[in-house]
């Protein structure tokens, strides 16, 4: 319980830190925000006006404190009927009429809560990121697993040269090879874009779920193949194979369960950089998701947007971490008993 | 006991030798099918091949690289939400495709009090989105919106001349003193000020009148409505992904718009929207990559459906006034007159003009006039005479300094960049490229001192050359903080031209000053003007009438769709 309470107490110092050096960073970067809303040509004044009503006027220190205490806060039930909630979504009602309230304040370039743009997107994004990193696992510890088992054999030789085929060629390029021929040439498939039904939803991920999924399942071939091979030679696989078990229950149960660890921590760290937006894949296939939006809030000193694109992203990493971590301990009892007689 | 069971030798280097083959097959397939050997598509042909009268139906898709910001005419805008609000609201003035500004929602208009007071008689029966009649009452209010200080409007500063602007705009005032309501169908704008621009500055579309819904105040989550040729369909924008507007039955031009509906697909990158343009998802290509406008521009069959949209922004070379060797007019003259122009055109024939003078071709009226030529025996002599003489045949003399030049890191100007920099040199001037981004470069140009050559550019917007002459070399728009004259030029009786040209209602006259302006600037050499840029637009042959306009990119309220069966049953067996 305690280390559950460490890693907690660690992870929420990542994020504040993580969004803290974002915040530095983009406000002494050049450029200013206000301009990026303006326009290239407007003139200083509607500048200076702009700039007023996007609060930028007002000193850092005071733009960083109003964003932490905006961050959470308590206010009324209704929120968006209160003149200075109107960017807050209730996130716990508590008593007296009063909630809590998640507040990232309105977007630049678009006007309109982030809360709401997170709120449409992440659902997407984290759609995508899960069907993706499914694919990968299935494909790239199924093809790891076989070409481990059939070492040096022609379908091993084939599999790795695939492998690192796919890890060469860069996603977009992958991305528009399936939008040429499942798209364009046999028309099974959407080009691009999102539906507007769940149906054409679930039809319009499959192009970038299996463009970001052969990328991520060639890395799994190569990972979960080395290590299936080293543990493949291992004295226990060989006091099992003298035992007599048989060898899809020596490669399942033993083999393959301790060439998970390492696969399970690629595999979070994967997850959770997905959760923060595949920038190219949605891009590409125009798939409305937090990746896409951080690049334009990026290029757009969308400031907002840019921080609660941060945060989320830096929760989803530090979050599957700390996942990680508890599932090591279900792959591996070992590592619990180590680091529980590390901590007394 | 487990037998571990012999090997056999596998056919290994044939098996790897054959999935590399495999993958780099497919690589070059894949690279090869959007690219130059692949035959183009052909056009789709249209129901009626002899070019039927225009009737009413169909539904215009079109397709942008960028998203949609706002539809609000008060809030920020860009390119395609200028497109997407003329469809929208309708304007008292509008502009026709020659730039000219003529009557919308206006009947008529008189001006009085030397070019002070500016008197509208509207159209009486006007319906808006809402169903509600547009009376004069509707422009005030809407004109009170848009200028209050409260609403985030990158334009406002241009009504500044409206009487009584400072004292709303401070909040002083509940109301804007110099927008009276004459009657339920006249409006009259007081200017503090003669002002010949105004009617070209009324007709973008920052004060055309919103529905009573739009209130007197902005909002953020006001849904776009106004008195245009269509409205926005109920949850008809997806933010980020699409827009839709269908017809206003009750439009107050009869028998307009044709089109049912428009339909515009955002974030999307040129090669899909070549892909959907061409099995006819999309009916007009705006955006494509220079390989491709090439193609399109060779082929026979799709030339006549081509169009270059018309040149209405300037881009040149901009020389700090302030800061040598360009103080001195001798050296400034030499850059004017050693850059071939042409050679920044064959950058993108497609999509650059080159440009000699201020005003681009997009502004017929005022386009013509004294030139910047290349000349490069008379640029060395200009070097002569400035005291720094080149040798080309030794390569010996020019300025003894290299010179910085700074530039947005993507784009034309990474090109243009390079030719500037072979033309220099052949004059003595050694300039060395540095990129940057596109905020840092302005913020850099826009303090004195800080760069001596810089590439400068800059977009019509409205159809009149204060547009460009009073922002880019006046010495009042040399700001403390910021500016766009990034040479900092600054010359009275060129000042005191542009401010009378400003005021003059003759249009002669103001053609003739501002010519008279653009001659010393082609003298003086501020800028050396280089090229205009322009998009490249293909459109089906299904689809009839106008559709491109030269200030609003384009307009298809006169336009129809000519085309029978669905995208898949014309596009399936089509000669390829």
């Amino acid at each position: 319980m305690s280390r559950l309470a460490s890693r907690i107490a660690w992870s929420v110092f990542v994020v504040w830190a993580v969004v803290s050096i974002t915040f530095v960073v983009q406000t002494v970067l050049p450029g200013d925000p206000a301009r990026m809303v303006a326009g290239a040509q407007a003139r200083p004044a509607d500048v200076a006006r702009i700039r007023a009503r996007l609060g930028l006027d007002r000193s850092l220190p005071e733009q960083y404190v109003r964003f932490w205490t905006r961050l959470v806060h308590v206010g009324p039930l209704d929120a968006r009927a209160a003149p200075d909630h109107t960017s807050c979504a209730v996130i716990a009602p508590l008593r007296g009429g009063r909630s809590l309230h998640l507040d990232f304040g309105k977007s630049f370039q678009m006007s309109q809560p982030v809360v709401d743009v997170l709120v449409a997107r992440m659902p997407r994004t984290f759609a995508l990121a899960l069907v993706a990193m499914a694919i990968q696992l299935l494909f790239g510890v199924g093809t790891g697993v076989v070409a481990a088992v059939k070492r040096d054999s022609w379908l091993d030789r084939v599999l790795v040269s695939a492998s690192l085929l796919g890890l060469s060629v860069p996603t977009f390029l992958i991305a528009l090879g399936l939008q040429l021929l499942f798209a364009r040439t046999l028309r099974w498939l959407p080009l691009d874009g999102f539906g507007s039904d769940l149906a054409e939803h679930a039809r319009s991920m499959v192009l970038p779920a299996l463009t970001l999924g052969i990328y991520g399942a060639a890395y799994y071939t190569r990972l979960v193949r080395d290590e299936m091979i080293v543990l493949m030679r291992s004295d226990w696989v060989r006091t099992a194979r003298a035992k007599g078990l048989p060898e899809w229950r020596i490669v399942v149960t033993h083999a393959l369960r301790n060439a998970m660890v390492p696969v399970v921590t690629a595999a979070g760290l994967d997850l959770g950089a997905l959760m923060g937006g595949a920038i190219v894949t949605e891009t590409v296939f125009r798939w409305p998701g937090l990746g896409e939006l951080s690049v334009k809030a990026m290029l757009n000193r969308d400031g907002p947007v840019i921080g609660a694109c941060v945060i989320v992203t830096s929760v989803a990493i530090v979050g599957a971490n700390v996942l990680v971590d508890f599932a090591y301990a279900r792959l591996d009892p070992r590592v619990t008993g180590r680091r529980a007689g590390g901590t007394r | 006991m487990h037998s571990i069971p012999a090997r056999r030798k596998p056919p290994a280097a044939l098996a790897v030798l054959a999935a590399w083959a495999a993958g780099v097959g497919a690589a070059l397939a894949l690279a090869d099918l959007p690219g130059c050997h692949q035959p183009l598509a052909a056009p789709i042909a249209p129901a009626d091949a002899d070019g039927a009268a225009p009737h009413r139906g169909g539904v215009l898709r079109l397709a942008a690289t960028q998203d949609l910001r706002t539809l609000d005419p008060a809030g920020p805008a860009d390119s395609l939400g200028v497109q997407a609000q003329q469809l929208i609201f309708a304007g008292l003035v509008d502009l026709d495709d020659q730039s000219r500004v003529v009557p919308d929602l206006a009947e008529s208009w008189q001006v009085e009090d030397g070019g002070q007071t500016y008197r509208f008689v509207l159209r009486q029966g006007v319906v808006m989105h809402d169903g509600q009649e547009l009376t004069a009452d509707d422009v005030k209010r809407s004109a009170e919106r848009a200028l209050h200080p409260s609403t985030p409007n990158p334009n406002a500063s241009y009504f500044d001349g409206i009487a009584g602007y400072a004292d709303f705009l401070g909040g002083r005032t509940e109301h804007l003193e110099g927008v009276v309501v004459d009657g339920r169908y006249a409006v009259s704008f007081h200017l503090s000020a003669p002002d010949a621009t105004f009617l070209s500055i009324l007709a973008m579309h920052t004060l055309r009148p919103v529905c009573r819904t739009g209130g007197s105040r902005y909002v953020d989550t006001w849904l776009a409505c106004g008195a245009g040729p269509f409205r926005l369909e109920q949850d008809g924008w997806q933010r980020g992904a699409s827009l839709r507007l269908v017809r206003h039955d009750a439009y107050f031009r009869p028998g307009l718009p044709y089109l049912d509906a428009v339909e515009w697909t955002f974030n999307m990158q040129p090669l899909p929207q070549r892909f959907r343009f061409e099995s006819g998802d999309l009916d007009v290509l705006r955006d494509m990559t220079q390989a491709d406008m090439g193609r399109y521009r060779a082929d026979p069959r799709w030339q006549p459906l081509g169009k270059a949209e018309a040149d209405t922004n300037v881009f040149g070379e901009s020389m700090n006034t302030r800061m040598p060797p360009f103080d001195n007019l001798e050296v400034r003259r030499a850059v004017a007159a050693a850059i071939d122009r042409e050679h920044y055109r064959l950058l993108s024939p497609g999509s650059v003009s080159v440009l000699t003078r201020l005003i681009p071709s997009g502004l017929p009226a005022y386009a013509g006039g004294e030139e910047q030529r290349y000349d490069y025996p008379a640029a060395l002599e200009h070097m002569r005479k400035a005291g720094y003489p080149f040798d080309p045949a030794t390569g010996q003399g020019g300025w003894p300094k290299t010179i910085t030049y700074p530039i947005n890191d993507k784009g034309l100007l990474v090109y243009t960049a390079q030719v500037l920099q072979q033309e220099l040199a052949k004059i003595g001037i050694r300039i060395e490229i540095r990129l940057m981004t596109w905020p840092a470069l302005m913020a850099l140009q826009q303090r004195p001192g800080n760069v001596a050559i810089s590439p400068g550019g800059w977009g019509m917007d409205y159809p009149d050359p204060s547009s460009f002459f009073e922002p880019l070399f006046t010495t009042g728009a040399i700001g403390p903080e910021s500016t766009y004259n990034s040479s900092f030029y600054s010359n009275p009786p060129f000042d005191a031209l542009v401010a009378r040209a400003h005021r003059e209602l003759d249009v002669p006259t103001r053609i003739a000053l501002y010519a008279q302006a653009n001659a010393i600037l082609c003298d003086d050499a501020p800028w050396a003007f280089t090229f205009s840029s322009h998009k490249y637009d293909l459109r089906q042959p299904y689809v009839r009438g106008p559709l491109l306009h030269p200030v609003w990119g384009m307009d298809p309220t006169r336009s129809w769709i000519d085309r029978t069966g669905t995208a898949l049953e014309q596009a399936v067996g089509r000669p390829r």
